[in-house]
């Protein structure tokens, strides 16, 4: 009785089932961007699509033109910033999340999850609102007879808005490592003598390094693939690659766009493997 | 009531060799627990029974037909999972009617085995609530009847009471053995509790790291452990190594450090040959003056402790070695006392090293 | 109360005003009667919703966004679904790999799928001129959170309750049926739900593969604000913020709560 195949029906269960996603992620996900690949090897032309021939003229452009390495440049400088200013501003909102026993608890964690259910479209708008010339922060300043300030159309809006859009992705992978340290550990740091604030450098901040790490990863590839708010805000002002590639396209210039496009997504892909490194939690902590 | 006959099982996890070829026959009836420290393999054995791992190789067979290539569902078992494994999204009836459904009874007959089953364990008029609704010990209750209600060939049992405070784990293993008895139904019922295998079991099988080491009466294994690790593992036990004399009568004659002792053995030895005796404490007899006709080793009280209703010493010997010993706790032997030790032939027993 | 505590209290505090600033000014806007929301606004009027609601354009875009999101979310569920099933059940070797190949579309920059998309749209003959490349897009982007939702409740179902069916006589397709189907339908839902809202408020895929002459609502918005400041914008944003927390309720209202205690 040893010839028994052991969960015959196992395997080709298991392939119909993964069938539908191969197929759909394979063709919208795998074969677009193989094609973009070669796209962006081939010779641009103003007046169709692309001419004959290859050539690796798009990527020396894009990476000896003073004009995109700096526009490259801007990008990371931008995600930089985004990323930074997000994680010192959601670091305490974070630990107090993490650490409440209030009966608020829930309230707070569906505040900070619920900008996440509004398009990035209606949030930008806030913004403008607020930040626009002849915004509501600007009509306060005039009603105290103080001087208007450029707000939006520059950098310093794309900045705010985005570090708005991008805050609960910080927020909830911070949350998830703060409540996975033992609050005795605090205690013990406490008891050993240690102020608040030494225990905070010493304990908190070492041991939640990983929700750091994948909540930057995380931040800093969202920012660097940002299309929609520096569109608004920057209104044609302020200039990064992904409005630069939306240009191109515009101007039908598509091999130049491909190119720009990848060297972008490949700063951005090196990110995500390193995410992949910090294990899976940070999605499910979205979920 | 089934008899259930194993063969050569064996179940390898990629290099993992979780059970390594046992064997055994549990009759019509009879409840057996599966005994053994973590990772020895009980599960293993115990789901490979019920179908949920296949077998390497060996054959398993309820009342003489092969079940070895059967998937879980047509075997006819009843399983009793460790966390219940309640349907969470079911009612008790629920639960209970799951099994029957699976078996197209009508519509009246399920209600009346509900209610049968629910009277034998003692939940009537719980039928309407939810799994999350049921204290620890109703949930085990009615995970139990589920198992019950099928009227399965087998039950199956693995850890069921892991999750119980202490008293309620009393209370259920007699209740399920109770049950058991009553309903006359095969069980093989897994722990690492050794208490609880005596206590409820006709027969335990004791494992360590795959393989059976022995199968016997809670008598068997506690008087009679066929190897130093069974009695290690169950009770409390002292160890006399030694060199085979010669047999004196019923008994072995043993040569150890501390001098000729007597003792049963269950299998043959040849005179020259090393072998390892065991002793309960509580068979050691300490005695203040040399005892009339008894052998006896001279040695001094090193500790004592009191445990209520025994005292707990440790006798340091003329080797160097030490005895744990258990008496009543009314004769009383101060630290420091010279006690003569009395090591009774009939419940000293020789061991074996490794597995037969 | 200690100064750095009051400080870290503040700080905390001001991070959900700054969470919920902007939504909240594009609601207040929307009831405002100006053009221009003044401080302090100038009374309260809902003519904004009427011009909203009048407006040929906006009601075609919203029309579409519902049957996208609608298609899209039932697509997605049909196809993350199974796929969560073969990652938790069955895949073996390469786990790691199908979790990463199928959360992909969430992982590459979303502007850059669509990109992708376009040119082999164009290069296949599909182009722009019909909606079904949209479609396609928000389909794959809206897998992926079906597949985390779906996975998640996966990974709270013991086995041993499955195993438990079997033994008392359930063939694996009827478990399937009465069993795991049931205990993951909270997570089926919840990520049906996810998908809806990314597809109902996605631009970047819109934006590049909408088909010639037609709009999605948040594209339309979108449009709006790039030339040009009129509230109807902000009554538009106000009533898709309504729909989105009205699926949200249903669905809490649905398995929300239940699915919490399991
Ligand atoms: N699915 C599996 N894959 C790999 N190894 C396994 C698997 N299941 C069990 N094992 C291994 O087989 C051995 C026996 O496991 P088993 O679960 O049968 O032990 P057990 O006696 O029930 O222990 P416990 O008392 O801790 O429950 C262990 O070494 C375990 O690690
Ligand atoms: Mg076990």
């Amino acid at each position: 009785m040893s010839e028994r195949p052991a969960r015959p029906t196992k395997l080709p269960l298991g392939l119909l089932l993964a069938l539908p996603v191969l197929v759909t992620v394979g063709a919208l996900i795998v074969v677009p961007y193989v094609n973009i690949v070669i796209m962006s090897f081939r010779t641009p032309s103003t007046t169709r699509p692309y001419a004959p021939g290859f050539t690796i003229d798009n990527y020396a452009r894009a990476l000896t033109d003073s004009f995109y390495l700096e526009l490259l440049g801007d990008t990371v400088r931008l995600a930089v910033m985004i990323t930074a200013l997000c994680l010192v501003i959601a670091y305490p909102a974070a630990y107090h999340l993490a650490r409440t026993t209030s009966r608020w608890r829930g309230v707070l964690y569906a505040l900070v999850l619920s900008p996440l259910l509004v398009g990035v479209v209606i949030r930008s708008f806030g913004w403008i609102i607020l930040l626009a010339n002849n915004g509501l922060i600007n009509q306060m300043l005039r009603a105290l007879e103080l001087p208007a300030l450029p707000l939006m159309y520059n950098e310093f809006g794309v900045v705010l808005a985005l570090v708005h859009v991008f805050l609960p992705f910080m927020v909830l992978p911070l949350m998830g490592a703060i409540q996975g340290i033992d609050p005795r550990l605090e205690e013990a740091a406490r008891s050993l003598g240690a102020s608040r604030t030494k225990v905070f450098r010493r304990v908190v901040l070492p041991l939640s390094m990983p929700g750091v790490q994948s909540g930057c990863i995380l931040v800093f590839v969202l920012s660097c693939g940002a299309y929609v708010t520096p569109a608004l805000l920057g209104a044609g002002r302020v200039h990064t690659l992904t409005t630069e590639v939306v240009t191109m396209l515009d101007q039908f210039l598509w091999p130049r766009g491909a190119a720009l496009a990848l060297i972008l997504a490949s700063a951005g892909l090196i990110a995500v493997w390193l995410w992949a490194h910090f294990s899976g939690r940070t999605m499910r902590g979205l979920a | 009531m089934t008899r259930l006959s194993i063969e050569a099982l064996e179940k390898r996890f990629d290099a993992v060799r979780a059970i390594a070829g046992i064997d055994m026959e549990v009759a019509q009836g009879e409840f057996v627990a599966l005994l053994g420290p973590s990772g020895c393999g009980k599960t293993t054995t115990l789901r490979c029974i019920a179908g949920f791992e296949s077998p390497s190789a060996g054959t398993i067979c309820f009342d003489g037909d092969d079940v070895t290539g059967l998937p879980p569902e047509k075997r006819d078992i009843g399983m009793v999972f460790q966390n219940y494994a309640l349907f969470p999204h079911m009612t008790v009836n629920g639960n209970l009617a799951f099994g029957l459904e699976m078996r197209d009874i009508a519509a009246g007959e399920v209600q009346r085995r509900i209610a049968e089953v629910l009277g034998l364990v003692q939940l009537d008029g719980l039928g309407e609530r939810y799994p999350r609704q049921l204290s620890g010990g109703q949930q085990q209750r009615v995970a139990l009847a589920r198992a019950l209600v099928i009227h399965p060939k087998l039950l199956l049992l693995d850890e069921p009471l892991a999750n119980l405070d202490a008293k309620l784990r009393d209370e259920m293993r007699f209740f399920i053995r109770g049950l058991q008895k009553r309903i006359g139904i095969t069980a093989i019922y897994v722990t690492h509790d050794q208490a609880e295998a005596m206590v409820m079991s006709d027969r335990i099988v004791v494992m360590f790291d795959g393989i059976i080491h022995q199968l016997g009466t809670a008598e068997d294994v506690y008087d009679r452990p066929a190897t130093r690790a069974v009695a290690s593992f169950i009770g409390l036990s002292n160890f006399f190594e030694g060199t085979f004399s010669g047999q004196v009568g019923v008994h072995y004659g043993l040569d150890t450090a501390l001098g000729r002792i007597g003792c049963g053995a269950g299998f043959a030895l040849t005179p020259g040959q090393k072998a390892t005796a065991m002793i309960r404490p509580e068979a050691i007899g300490l005695a203040s003056a040399v005892p009339n006709g008894a052998a006896a080793f001279q040695g001094t009280v090193a500790e004592r402790y009191f445990l209520g209703n025994l005292a707990d010493y440790r006798i340091k010997m003329a080797d160097g070695s030490v005895l744990q010993v258990q008496q009543p706790a009314t004769a009383s032997f101060a630290p420091g006392a010279v006690v003569h030790v009395i090591l009774p032939a009939d419940r000293a027993w020789l061991v074996r090293e490794r597995a037969p | 109360m200690k100064p750095g505590r009051a400080a870290y209290l503040t700080s905390v505090a001001a991070v959900y005003v700054f969470l919920m600033l902007p939504i909240s000014i594009v609601v207040i806007a929307s009831f405002n009667s100006g053009k221009y929301l003044r401080f302090p606004p100038e009374g309260f009027s809902l003519r904004w919703y009427a011009q909203f609601f009048a407006s040929q354009p906006f009601m075609d875009a919203l029309e579409l966004s519902l049957v996208l999101a609608a298609v899209s979310t039932l697509a997605a569920t049909l196809i993350g679904t199974p796929a969560a099933l073969y990652y938790v059940r069955h895949a073996k070797n390469w786990r790691e790999t199908f979790r990463l190949y199928t959360l992909a579309p969430l992982l590459l920059p979303e502007i850059l799928t669509s990109i992708a998309l376009l040119f082999l749209y164009y290069q296949i003959g599909l182009g722009t001129k019909t909606v079904a490349g949209l479609y396609f897009g928000h389909i794959v982007i809206c897998v992926p959170f079906v597949f985390l939702q779906v996975t998640a409740s996966l990974y709270n179902l013991s086995p041993a309750v499955e195993e438990a069916a079997r033994s008392l006589g359930a063939s694996p397709a009827t478990v399937f049926r009465r069993i795991t189907l049931p205990l993951i339908k909270p997570g089926i839902i919840n990520g049906a739900l996810f998908a809806f809202i990314i597809s109902f408020d996605n631009v970047t895929i819109s934006l590049l593969l909408k088909g010639v002459g037609t709009t999605t609502l948040p594209m339309q918005v979108f449009d709006y604000l790039r030339w040009d400041f009129d509230p109807t914008t902000a009554a538009a944003s106000t009533v898709s913020i309504l729909m989105t927390l009205g699926a949200v309720l249903a669905v809490d209202r649905l398995v929300g709560l239940r699915a919490m205690r399991y």
